[in-house]
């Protein structure tokens, strides 16, 4: 038991599932076919709300993130309204402009405490021991340490926020806004033709990628107990895209399997680990050249559906 | 049903159109026609909202629509068959055509849905089909269907005959002829001038920009300029 829960591996698997969680906020303004390179902006955005409220107004835990996130798609619908009227690598510079700006922000403000950053965030895992202590349980559950129990607590909260995200979006694919955002990526003149208000879903998009980029943030300033400007610098933002470029953006899967492997290959690399970067680069020029929709897309599903079928009825 | 006064478009500084004056009686087929590059499409954009007029006045159902965005224009009863059919490729036939309605929220969609097949079968046989896999006509159809979905008003059409085959170009024709006797107008843009001026009741000839003829389609096919620009000219006659 102590092999597989130790605290190495739970926290690995507790980056693996806030960057899938990062995966869903790319791979929904990806949806509508616009890329754009604002997410660790607004992650930032995400991250330093609610580590301010938490940290200096004192709120719980549980409003701080939620708020960091609406706070994040906030801003996003003030910036989508001018940038998502440009299109393809346009708005791609513009959102990654806007990441910048958002770092320099932080770096000069008072309240974000500047290049130092916050620390002393109170970590989700702390709160859950306390807790845990407090109904009696100081030393964990069912032979568990309390570490170790608190760790597992935070994995559950994280899948539970990562698999109500899979729902929300299976669902929304089926949906009215879903379909809208298909025919956008799919064809955004013939769209507008067909009396779809294009501006409208596309910033529609644009917000609820950046709510969850934003509740990402919330999430991980309470998981490392410290952020600063790095750490939403411009290659988070190249980090979060690379989840979408190597899963794929077509299904919901696709950047969650992307997040998951590239998060666990540096860990598997760790002696390579100055070289991630540039494993990074060597693996999206591959991608490019060999799959450039990624490695699960909707051809993906429907051949291993037919081969499963076929499987099943010899 | 639609008068449009004045219009002017540009790209830029170059300006496509340059003040056209057309109207579209309820009921009719108008058609558009002219050579490449003289504004056809331009026109049938600014109609619809795609691109943003400078000047002039578009009136549709006595309602002055320039400016609008296009969702606007099309739940007032105006919708574009886009030129090259934009069909949603990876989505099936049978989302494309839903996809149509998007704006409707009345419970007959479904029993247009049976019309569009009724009028089409062949979409019916394949709606489970992804919309590229289809051939060039049958797509063309798609986005008919489609654009019908919506249930519009008028119906614009732009160059519906685009490279297709002439049987497939006379079966499209013959819908659009139908279209319209069962009471939809349609404004009709095309370089198949033969075609658009034998089914249309009025005609409009655009050259840079201008209208530089108009009239009854008959009137028009008779014209000389048009017989020697558009029709293979005088040469039969020698």
């Amino acid at each position: 038991m102590d092999v597989i829960l130790n605290q190495y591996y739970l926290q690995i698997a507790i980056f693996v599932l806030l960057n899938a969680i990062l995966g869903v906020s790319i791979y929904l303004t990806l949806a509508t076919g616009q890329l754009s390179l604002g997410n660790a902006g607004f992650m930032s955005i995400g991250a330093y709300t609610c580590a301010i409220l938490t940290v200096k107004a004192g709120l719980p835990i549980y409003l701080g993130i939620p708020i960091g996130g609406i706070a994040a798609s906030f801003i996003s619908i003030i910036i989508g309204f001018p940038a998502l009227r440009l299109t393809g690598i346009y708005l791609a510079i513009a959102t990654l402009g806007f990441g910048e700006v958002v770092r320099v922000i932080v770096l000069n403000l008072k309240v974000t405490n500047g290049a130092l950053g916050i620390s002393g965030i109170p970590t989700l895992g702390a709160k859950i021991g306390k807790a845990l202590s407090a109904l009696g349980f100081p030393h964990g559950v069912g032979g568990l340490t309390a570490q170790q129990t608190s760790n597992l607590m935070v994995l559950v909260v994280l899948l539970l926020c990562l698999s109500f995200l899979i729902f929300f979006c299976t669902r929304l694919n089926r949906s009215r806004v879903g379909r809208a955002f298909a025919a956008i990526k799919a064809d955004e003149s013939a769209a507008e033709a067909m009396g779809i208000n294009t501006t409208y879903y596309k910033l529609l998009a644009f917000a609820l990628g950046a709510l969850i980029a934003g509740i990402a943030g919330g999430l991980s300033a309470h998981l490392t107990f410290f952020i600063g400007p790095k750490d939403f610098a411009y290659n988070r933002t190249v980090e979060i895209l690379t989840f979408a470029v190597l899963g794929g953006s077509d299904l919901i899967i696709g950047p969650i399997v992307g997040a998951l492997l590239l998060t666990l290959l540096p860990e598997l690399l760790r002696s390579a680990s100055e070289y991630r970067l540039m494993i990074y680069g060597a693996l999206m020029v591959a991608m490019m050249a060999f799959r450039p929709q990624g490695l699960i897309s909707e051809e993906t599903v429907r051949f291993w559906k037919r081969k499963l079928g076929r499987g099943m009825k010899q | 049903m639609l008068n449009i006064s004045g219009l002017s478009t540009s790209y830029g500084s170059i300006k496509a159109i340059k003040g056209i004056d057309l109207d579209v009686p309820q009921g009719s087929i108008v058609s558009l026609i002219g050579a490449n590059g003289a504004g056809k499409t331009t026109t049938m954009k600014s109609l619809v909202g795609l691109l943003k007029a400078q000047a002039g006045q578009i009136k549709f159902l006595n309602q002055e629509i320039r400016g609008l965005a296009p969702h606007r224009i099309v739940s007032l009863g105006m919708s574009l068959v886009p030129e090259g059919r934009n069909i949603l490729a990876g989505m099936t036939v049978l989302e494309n055509l839903e996809m149509g309605a998007y704006q409707r929220k009345d419970k007959e969609v479904q029993a247009d849905l049976e019309k569009v097949f009724k009028r089409f079968p062949i979409l019916e046989e394949r709606k489970q089909q992804f919309g590229g896999t289809l051939s060039g006509g049958q797509q063309q159809m798609l986005a008919i269907g489609r654009a019908l979905m919506a249930r519009p008003k008028l119906l614009l059409l732009d160059e519906p005959s685009m490279g297709l085959a002439p049987l497939v170009v006379a079966d499209i024709f013959k819908v659009i002829q139908e279209i319209n006797q069962e009471g939809t107008t349609i404004l009709l843009v095309e370089q198949n001038v033969r075609q658009a001026l034998k089914i249309a009741h009025y005609a409009y000839v655009l050259e840079t920009g201008k209208i530089v003829l108009h009239g009854k389609a008959e009137e028009v096919a008779k014209n000389p300029r048009v017989m020697e620009a558009y029709l293979g000219g005088t040469k039969a006659d020698t």
